[in-house]
C-alpha cells in the first residue's frame, strides 16, 4: 500500500478529469525514507490535517466536475427527470469514475454505496447533480483512491503462491512509467487479462515507454532523488545573495529537471553525461545568477555553460549548489555529503551534538577560505572522520557561492579546488563531474534508487542478484534510463508480492468486523 | 564560447599592457592623462574593476549595461553656496499667498470654502482668457521674481558640450547662444549646464527637494535605459568604439532591497526612434562619444513623455563592480523640457492617446506645488537660458544644456522583440 504523492495526486486528477480542474487543498509534507519519498509513501501515516486537506480538495474537484458550467464535459449521461432520481445515470457516473479513481472496477457493494450516497444527497439537496457531487466527494476521500492498495490473487502458475491482480499490476506499472493513474488502454488491457501474459505486458510497457508521459515519471523520480522538496525550507540571506529569490528557487529546480529530461528522455542519452554536460536551460532570473544572457523574456531557452565558466553537469546547477549550502555561505561539507548520499547511495552520519562550529562559522575573515576553516575545524578527530568523506569532494565546488553564483576568490584569497573521490584525484567542478561520470558506483546507485522508487520499499537481501543484473543491463544499454525502466517494468521481480496484501474479493478480519465502509 | 574567452583575454591584455594584467587596477587609477594634466586637480578616478570582473562584463569586445541611477547633475544647494544671491524663485504658493493677501483675494462673506479656493485657483492658474497657464505658459510674460543661479564661483560637474569656456560677451560656439559656463569641482572649465542655472534657485531642485527623484519610475519598471559597447579592444585607450544608447523594453531587475541587479538581460526597444548609436573612444580609461541625438521614455503618474537629448555626449569611467559612472549630457529642446518636467502639455496614455487635459493640468499644478515653481516662470526662464540648438532662421536658441549624472551596471543587452505577459491586458 502506498500513498499517492502530491505530484501523483495532481497528475491523476488532471488525467481523470482535466488539467485545469482546481485542487484546493494543501499537501502534507512528504515523508522521506532512506533517501526517497517514494519509499516513505509506503510507511508514512496520515494526520487529521492531511485528511482535512484531502477533504477540501475532494469538495473542490467534485463541485467543479458536477457544477453547471462543466457538467456536460464530465458527466457521461443526463438525468431523465429534473426531480426524480435517475439510478441508471448515477450508476454510470459512479462506474465511470470509480474505475478511474480506484484503478479497478468497483465491487457491487461499493457501487451500491456510492449510488446510494448520490440518491440520499439528492433527496436532501434537491438536485441530481448535487447527488453526484457528494458521491464523487466520497470516492475522492476514499483510501482506495488516496492509497494505492494492491490486491493479490492465486498465481495459477505457482500453486499456493499469490500474485498481483491485473489491476494492481496496471497501477504499479502506470505510476512507475507515467507517474499517474492507468490510462484507458492500460485499464482495458488489465480487464482483458493481457498483463498476465509476457507479450501483453511487453506491449503495454513499450507503449508507455514511448509515450510523452515517460517524461513525467523521469521528472518525478529525479525530483525525489535530488531531494528538491528541500527547497520548501531553503532560505538565502538577501543581503548576501540579492539575486536569489523565489523565482530563482523555482526555476533552478526546473532547470535541472529539464536538463535531465532533455538528456535522458528526449535524446535517450547516457545517464553519466549528466555530470559532464554543459547543455542546460535558462530563464531570465537564472541568467542573473549565472551571469549569462537570456533573450527570452518569459519562458525557457536552451543554453550552454561557457567553457570558462567552470560549470559542467548538474552538480554545478544552482539547484544543487544552493540547496546544499547555508543561508549565507557555501558548504563544502553539505555538498560533499549530498553527493555521496544522493548519487553514490552512501550514508554520511550526522555531526555529533556537541560539535564546535566556531572555526567554520568565521566566514568573513580576510584571506580565509573554506578549506582553511575546515582544516582548523578538523583538528577535532571526532569531526575529522566524517569530513574526510565529504570535504574532499565539496571543496572542489568552492568557486560557487551559497546561491550557486560563481566566485573566483573567497575573502580575497585564491581557491584551492583540488579534490579526491574514492581514490581519484581531480580539481574543480569539471574534474568532479568527470570523476563522477567515470565512477562505477554512480550508475549502480541509480539502479538501486530507481528500483526502490518503483517498488516503494527497501531492497531485501534476496534481491541483490537481481539488482546486479539490472546494473549490468543498464551498462549494456549505454546507461539509457528508459531502457533501465523498461527492464524493471518487464521483470517479474517488479510485480512480486513482497508485503502482506489483501487478496481480491477477500477482507481482513478487522475490516470485516468494521464492515469496511471505505 | 572559446572565442569569447579569447576575445576577453585580448581585451584584458590590451587594457593592462603585456604582463601587467594584475596591475591593471592600479594602472587605471594612477596614470595621469593628458587631459588630467591640463586640469588643476583631476577628478578622482573610481576604483577599477579586476580582470575577473572584466571577464564577465566583456565578451568579444562587447559589453552591455543598464542605467541604475540617473538624475539631473545639479550644482550646490542655494543655501550656503551663494549660488542664488538674489534669493529663491517665487513659487506658486507665494503667488497664492500674495493673492489671498490682496483685496481681491479676500474671502467674501457669503462665499463657500470650495468656491473661494476655486476662485483663488483661477486667479493664479488661469490666464486672461481663462486658459490654464500650465497648459499655455506663453500667455503670461516672464516672471520678474524668477531667480537664476548667478553666483560667481558656483562649481558644477559635467561635460563641456560646445567645446569652449563660454562667457557673456564672448563669441558663442557654432550653433549656440551666449551664456556663462560653469567650472567643475576639480577646476575643469567650459561645463554647459543651463538647466541647473534655471532651476538651481527653485526649492524642489535643492538636494532635499522632490524634483530630482524621477528615477523612481525607472525602479517600478516603467522605463529604462540601456548602453552597449562594441569593438572594444583596449579598455584604457581605444580610439574606435561603438556606443549604443537605447530605451529599455524590459523592466529593471531588482533585489528584495530594491537595488538593481547586475547581469540581467534586457531587450532594446524595437522602435528605432529610441535607439541611438555613436562613435566613441576611450582615452586613459574615460569613455566619451561623438554627439548623437537620443530619445528615451519617461513615465510619471502613468503618463508617457519622451526625454530628448540632442547632440548628446557621454563621459564614463569604469567602477570596481564592472559598471561605469559619469555624465550623460546634451541639449534638450526647451518645449520638450517644459513638457517633461513641468507642464504636461503632451503627456500620453499607455495606448498613445493624448492624456485627458484634466489629468495633465492636475499633474502640472501638482508639480508647481511640490517643486515650488510656477509654470509660466519656468517656461520663460527656460526660453531665456536656452543655449543650444540655435535656429538659423531666427537666431534664437531652442535647446537648453542638460546634464545627467548616471551610474550603469553590467547587463546583457539583446535586440529581440519582447513583451510582458500582461500585454493582452494592457491592450484592452
Amino acid at each position: 500500500m502506498r500513498r499517492l504523492t502530491e505530484s501523483q495526486y495532481r497528475a491523476t486528477i488532471a488525467d481523470v478529469f482535466a488539467p485545469d480542474v482546481p485542487i484546493a487543498g494543501r499537501f502534507e509534507r512528504a515523508q522521506r525514507a532512506d533517501g526517497l519519498i517514494a519509499v516513505g509513501s509506503s510507511v508514512g501515516g496520515m494526520s487529521a490535517f492531511g485528511f482535512e486537506q484531502y477533504d477540501a480538495s475532494a469538495r473542490g474537484i467534485a463541485a467543479e466536475v458536477t457544477g453547471e458550467k462543466r457538467r456536460a464535459q464530465f458527466v457521461p449521461c443526463q438525468p431523465k427527470s429534473a426531480n426524480a432520481f435517475d439510478a441508471a445515470c448515477a450508476t454510470k457516473f459512479v462506474d465511470t469514475y470509480g474505475l478511474k479513481l480506484f484503478r479497478r472496477p468497483l465491487a457491487r457493494d461499493e457501487r451500491a454505496r456510492f449510488v446510494g450516497v448520490a440518491k440520499a444527497a439528492q433527496a436532501r439537496l434537491g438536485g441530481f447533480y448535487q447527488g453526484l457531487e457528494y458521491a464523487l466527494v466520497g470516492m475522492l476521500q476514499s483510501p482506495h483512491f488516496l492509497l494505492r492498495m494492491e490486491r493479490t490473487e492465486p498465481d495459477p502458475q505457482h500453486r499456493g503462491a499469490l500474485r498481483l491482480d491485473a489491476w494492481s499490476k496496471a497501477t504499479r506499472l502506470s505510476y512507475f512509467l507515467t507517474n499517474s493513474t492507468p490510462d484507458a488502454e492500460l485499464l482495458r488491457a488489465a480487464g482483458a487479462g493481457e498483463l498476465d501474459t509476457d507479450q501483453g505486458l511487453a506491449r503495454q510497457v513499450d507503449r508507455l515507454i514511448a509515450s510523452p508521459k515517460l517524461e513525467a515519471a523521469v521528472r518525478a523520480f529525479f525530483w525525489d532523488m535530488l531531494q528538491f522538496d528541500g527547497f520548501n525550507d531553503l532560505f538565502k540571506d538577501p543581503v548576501i545573495y540579492p539575486a536569489y529569490n523565489s523565482s530563482v528557487a523555482r526555476d533552478a529546480q526546473e532547470q535541472t529537471l529539464r536538463t535531465i529530461v532533455s538528456l535522458l528522455v528526449t535524446e535517450r542519452g547516457d545517464y553519466r553525461d549528466l555530470f559532464t554536460t554543459r547543455k542546460t536551460w535558462l530563464t531570465r532570473p537564472l541568467g542573473i545568477v549565472y551571469r549569462m544572457p537570456v533573450a527570452t523574456r518569459n519562458g525557457w531557452e536552451q543554453a550552454e555553460y561557457p567553457a570558462y565558466s567552470n560549470r559542467s553537469g548538474i552538480l554545478t546547477d544552482i539547484s544543487m549548489l544552493a540547496l546544499h549550502s547555508h543561508p549565507g555561505r557555501s558548504s563544502a561539507t553539505l555538498r560533499g555529503k549530498s553527493l555521496r548520499e544522493v548519487f553514490l547511495c552512501q550514508h554520511v552520519p550526522d555531526p555529533p551534538a556537541n560539535v564546535n562550529f566556531t572555526a567554520v562559522d568565521q566566514v568573513s575573515r580576510p584571506g580565509s577560505t573554506a578549506r582553511m576553516r575546515l582544516a582548523e575545524h578538523n583538528d577535532n578527530p571526532v569531526c575529522a572522520g566524517c569530513h574526510k568523506l565529504t570535504d574532499p569532494i565539496g571543496l572542489t565546488l568552492e568557486n560557487f557561492d551559497g546561491s550557486g553564483g560563481f566566485r573566483a576568490k573567497e575573502n580575497g584569497a585564491e581557491l584551492d579546488l583540488k579534490g579526491m573521490l574514492d581514490g581519484a584525484t581531480f580539481a574543480g567542478a569539471p574534474g568532479l563531474g568527470q570523476t563522477m561520470h567515470d565512477n562505477p558506483n554512480v550508475p549502480i546507485c541509480l539502479v538501486d534508487k530507481l528500483y526502490r522508487s518503483a517498488v516503494g520499499r527497501e531492497v531485501v537481501d534476496a534481491e541483490g542478484p537481481y539488482l546486479d543484473y539490472l546494473a549490468t543491463t543498464f551498462g549494456a544499454s549505454g546507461y539509457r534510463v528508459p531502457e533501465l525502466m523498461r527492464a524493471i517494468a518487464l521483470s517479474k521481480t517488479f510485480y512480486a508480492v513482497a508485503l502482506p496484501a489483501v487478496p481480491a474479493k477477500t477482507q481482513t478480519a478487522a475490516a470485516a468486523r468494521k464492515g469496511d465502509r471505505s | 564560447m572559446e572565442r569569447n574567452r579569447e576575445g576577453m583575454r585580448r581585451v584584458g591584455q590590451r587594457l593592462m599592457g603585456p604582463g601587467a594584467i594584475a596591475l591593471m587596477g592600479l594602472a587605471l587609477a594612477s596614470v595621469p592623462s593628458q587631459r588630467a594634466v591640463r586640469a588643476a586637480a583631476p577628478p578622482p578616478v573610481p576604483a577599477a574593476p579586476t580582470p575577473e570582473v572584466l571577464r564577465e562584463v566583456f565578451h568579444n569586445g562587447e559589453a552591455g549595461f543598464v542605467v541604475t541611477e540617473i538624475a539631473y547633475a545639479l550644482g550646490p544647494d542655494a543655501k550656503g553656496s551663494g549660488s542664488c544671491p538674489a534669493g529663491m524663485s517665487r513659487g506658486i504658493r507665494d503667488l497664492i499667498k500674495a493673492y489671498k493677501d490682496s483685496p481681491d483675494g479676500q474671502r467674501r462673506t457669503d462665499e463657500a470654502e470650495q468656491a473661494y479656493e476655486r476662485r483663488v485657483g483661477m486667479a493664479v492658474h488661469a490666464g486672461a482668457g481663462g486658459q490654464n497657464l500650465c497648459m499655455h505658459p506663453e500667455l503670461a510674460g516672464p516672471d520678474p521674481l524668477w531667480r537664476m543661479v548667478s553666483g560667481a564661483d558656483v562649481r558644477v560637474d559635467g561635460i563641456d558640450l560646445d567645446g569652449q569656456d563660454s562667457a557673456p560677451g564672448k563669441r558663442p560656439a557654432a550653433g549656440t547662444c551666449g551664456h556663462q559656463d560653469f567650472q567643475g569641482t576639480h577646476g575643469e572649465r567650459g561645463i554647459d549646464n543651463q538647466f541647473y542655472r534655471v532651476v538651481g534657485c527653485v526649492p524642489g531642485f535643492q538636494s532635499t527637494g522632490q524634483a530630482n527623484g524621477w528615477q523612481t519610475e525607472m525602479y517600478t519598471g516603467s522605463w529604462g535605459i540601456l548602453i552597449s559597447l562594441k569593438g572594444v579592444d583596449d579598455l584604457r585607450n581605444d580610439p574606435d568604439v561603438q556606443v549604443g544608447i537605447y530605451a529599455n523594453a524590459d523592466p529593471i531587475q531588482l533585489s528584495a532591497a530594491r537595488a538593481a541587479l547586475p547581469y540581467a538581460t534586457y531587450a532594446i526597444d524595437q522602435d528605432p526612434r529610441f535607439r541611438a548609436v555613436a562613435h566613441g573612444r576611450i582615452v586613459d580609461g574615460v569613455l566619451t562619444i561623438d554627439p548623437v541625438d537620443i530619445r528615451l521614455h519617461n513615465i510619471v503618474n502613468s503618463m508617457k513623455d519622451e526625454r530628448v537629448l540632442r547632440d548628446a555626449r557621454l563621459r564614463l569611467t569604469f567602477t570596481a563592480d564592472g559598471g561605469m559612472e559619469g555624465f550623460l549630457a546634451g541639449y534638450t529642446p526647451v518645449d520638450d523640457m517644459y513638457n517633461l518636467q513641468f507642464g504636461s502639455r503632451q503627456s500620453r496614455t499607455a495606448k498613445g492617446d493624448l492624456a485627458p487635459e484634466r489629468i495633465r493640468i492636475q499633474v502640472s499644478q501638482g508639480r508647481e506645488d511640490a517643486f515650488g515653481h510656477t509654470c509660466t516662470g519656468v517656461y520663460h526662464a527656460l526660453q531665456q537660458a536656452a543655449d543650444g540648438l540655435r535656429d538659423p532662421a531666427t537666431g534664437r536658441c531652442t535647446g537648453i544644456s542638460t546634464q545627467y549624472r548616471i551610474r550603469i551596471a553590467p547587463a546583457f543587452v539583446v535586440d529581440t522583440p519582447t513583451k510582458s505577459v500582461n500585454a493582452p491586458l494592457a491592450a484592452r
